[in-house]
């Protein structure tokens, strides 16, 4: 287990702030965050390089926040490698190996054997990254912490590699804890996904939480939501009109009736949330096109007009306006072909009370 | 856009070029020259005369001695100032490197005079040693100290630069994967600065050598190779001293040497 607790640290002018979050034994955490928000001190101040400044770390239930590196036994692989220049590949991988065995299987199993005679200098920066990754498991450490260990490889390799990481880590039950900037891989490989930026911990929770209720808008467009709209939250606890009379009570297991007006429109959710200010997030996933108004469950349906097509590969981003609201959808190209989606054309955009997200 | 840019840099071109040319021409004329007169004069006859000149060769072995001793033990107190002062940050480090810089821009008679009011019978420091049966002043001792004093600083230096030049998160590697911060240092530290920290004992080796003014004032006697050149030229004049001085200037070629050797292949440390 890594538990961080208000656990604050130093590195020159960079201040990691009382950063909070726990990645239980043999789970696999993802710390995600724009460039400069910390990432890698986080890593550092975990593995004991930086010294903590105050809270408290735990690794495995032990309280390690003053223990030295070497006790640690938390591994670390940083981005550009850092493979020692005056050592051979082999040696490379077998500097801390719980035995020369496990450095050859492991060296084996993530393609780094075929690397042994080659000098650590004429390595490319994908080659260092699966040496890298060899040397720190070679150690078999109860926790491994990983500074963007796959952005230097190719995509097939990444995706091997990324396979055999996650296969050691289930095997071995090694604590994980990566930093990524690929939200894909956030979600492939994440049980729990933690959000820093400014050297805080913004959020963490499983990816899946993160992604689709964010804490704050500007977490929301961090994680690429397309759809933030600023507006007005009220609550219907009082009017209740969608609860049937003789009810006893319109507020049930914390779900409330809530209106949200964003300048002409008005959505319709459910949720959790005090009356006022607020933002609305929808993932463009969620909302659903149609030519015609549609007749089914969802809530909320606005006809608008298609200012925007633009297909990436398999995916078409459909924009388009209603009353002046901008709102991005997702859909398959597939689809959008079906349709013919083009600018000008009126469409009805459709999603359900529970696609809005209040922050 | 880049065709005016060439053009105009072009234009402008042989000026500085010629002005360049001109300067270093001047001033590596006027480096070598000198150098090169002496070993044309005295060379051949110093050479010779060292089979036959027993003081020229017992003022170049002492030199070379007191020289590997000072730079021995510059190494060996050094080393650790160096490290610390490329890796850890603390407080009044500005003022302990302007410390360990200071040898270097006082005169070194006056670092001679220095050394005689610490070291001197007449000194605490000087008085205890005496009573311990260790004469400084007037012994080899006094050349370890004036050369240790005046060169030390040129060794620290480098070696701190040696030092910064590794990435402390190789170390930080190094300590995840098990290794004490000694051992880390030891296994990856000193293996990937190597280089730089022989080539800062040889330039610290080179400067004891040449060593003179401090020295001059703490032993005159036994004479290393600059104070005999010296008392030859005040003593018998320029035709005598010429050849203790070609020979000086030949064996400085040896540090020379293996500096450019050493300098030849950067280690470097790319992660």
């Amino acid at each position: 287990m890594i538990e961080c607790r208000a656990l604050s640290a130093r590195r020159g002018r960079f201040h990691l702030a009382d950063v909070t979050f726990t990645v239980p034994t043999g789970q696999y955490g993802v710390v995600i965050g724009p460039a400069g928000s910390g990432k890698t001190t986080l890593l550092e101040t975990i593995a004991g390089v930086i010294p903590a400044d105050s809270g408290s770390l735990w690794l495995h239930g032990a309280d390690c926040t003053r223990q030295v590196p070497e006790a640690r036994g938390a591994g670390l692989v940083y981005q550009h490698a850092f493979l020692f220049p005056h050592l051979s590949v082999a040696a490379n991988i077998a500097y801390g190996a719980e035995t020369p065995e496990l450095a050859e299987s492991v060296a084996r199993r993530f393609g780094a054997d075929a690397l042994t005679n080659r000098p650590v200098r004429a390595l490319s920066g994908g080659e260092r990254q699966l040496v890298a990754l060899a040397r720190a498991f070679a150690r078999r450490p109860p926790v491994v912490l990983l500074d963007e260990p796959f952005s230097a490889l190719d995509p097939r390799r990444r995706t091997l590699v990324r396979r055999e990481v996650r296969a050691l880590h289930r095997e071995w039950g090694i604590t994980t804890l990566q930093v990524t900037h690929d939200f894909t891989e956030a979600g492939l490989l994440g049980d729990v996904a933690i959000l820093l930026d400014g050297g805080r911990a913004l959020q963490s929770g499983t990816p899946d939480e993160l992604f689709r209720r964010p804490a704050s808008p500007d977490i929301a467009e961090f994680l690429g939501a397309e759809n933030v709209l600023a507006g007005t939250v009220q609550v219907l606890a009082e009017q209740a009109p969608d609860w049937l009379d003789g009810e006893p009570s319109p507020i049930a297991h914390g779900n409330h009736a809530i209106e949200f007006t964003t300048g002409p429109l008005t959505l319709y959710t459910v949720g959790d949330f005090p009356a006022g200010a607020g933002y609305a997030v929808i993932r463009a996933e969620e909302i659903v096109l149609s030519l015609d108004l549609p007749s089914g469950s969802a809530r909320n349906r606005f006809r608008g007009l298609i200012t925007e097509v633009a297909t990436l590969g398999a995916l078409t981003r459909v924009t388009l306006e209603v009353a002046g609201v901008p709102l991005i959808s997702s859909l398959t190209t597939r689809s959008a072909k079906e349709f013919a989606f083009r600018a000008g054309m009126p469409v009805t955009a459709s999603f359900k009370a529970m696609a809005v997200h209040l922050c | 856009m880049t065709g005016q840019t060439t053009g105009s840099a072009r234009g402008s071109q042989p000026w500085v070029a010629v002005i360049a040319a001109l300067a270093s021409s001047l001033l590596l004329l006027f480096l070598a020259a000198p150098i090169g007169q002496l070993i044309g004069a005295g060379g051949a006859e110093g050479v010779r005369q060292f089979s036959r000149d027993a003081e020229l060769r017992g003022a170049l072995l002492l030199t070379a001695l007191t020289a590997t001793t000072a730079t021995l033990l510059g190494v060996l107190g050094g080393t650790p100032l160096a490290y610390l002062l490329a890796r850890r940050e603390f407080r009044g480090r500005a003022v302990l490197s302007a410390v360990l810089d200071l040898p270097l821009l006082i005169p070194h008679p006056v670092a001679g005079i220095a050394l005689l009011l610490m070291l001197g019978r007449e000194s605490a420091v000087g008085g205890a040693l005496l009573a311990g049966g260790l004469r400084v002043v007037g012994t080899p001792l006094g050349i370890v100290a004036a050369m240790l004093f005046v060169a030390a600083p040129l060794f620290i230096s480098g070696a701190r630069e040696a030092f910064a030049k590794v990435d402390a998160r190789f170390e930080a590697v190094a300590r995840t994967l098990g290794d004490t911060p000694q051992r880390a240092f030891l296994r990856v530290t000193l293996p990937l600065s190597r280089r730089g920290l022989v080539a800062s004992a040889v330039v610290m080796w080179a400067r004891a050598v040449s060593e003179f003014g401090a020295i001059v004032v703490l032993t005159y006697n036994p004479k290393v190779a600059s104070v005999l050149s010296y008392d030859r030229f005040t003593s018998f004049g320029l035709r005598e001293a010429l050849p203790v001085a070609a020979v000086l200037a030949l064996l400085a070629l040896i540090p020379l040497t293996a500096l450019r050797t050493l300098r030849g292949a950067d280690d470097g440390a790319a992660p």
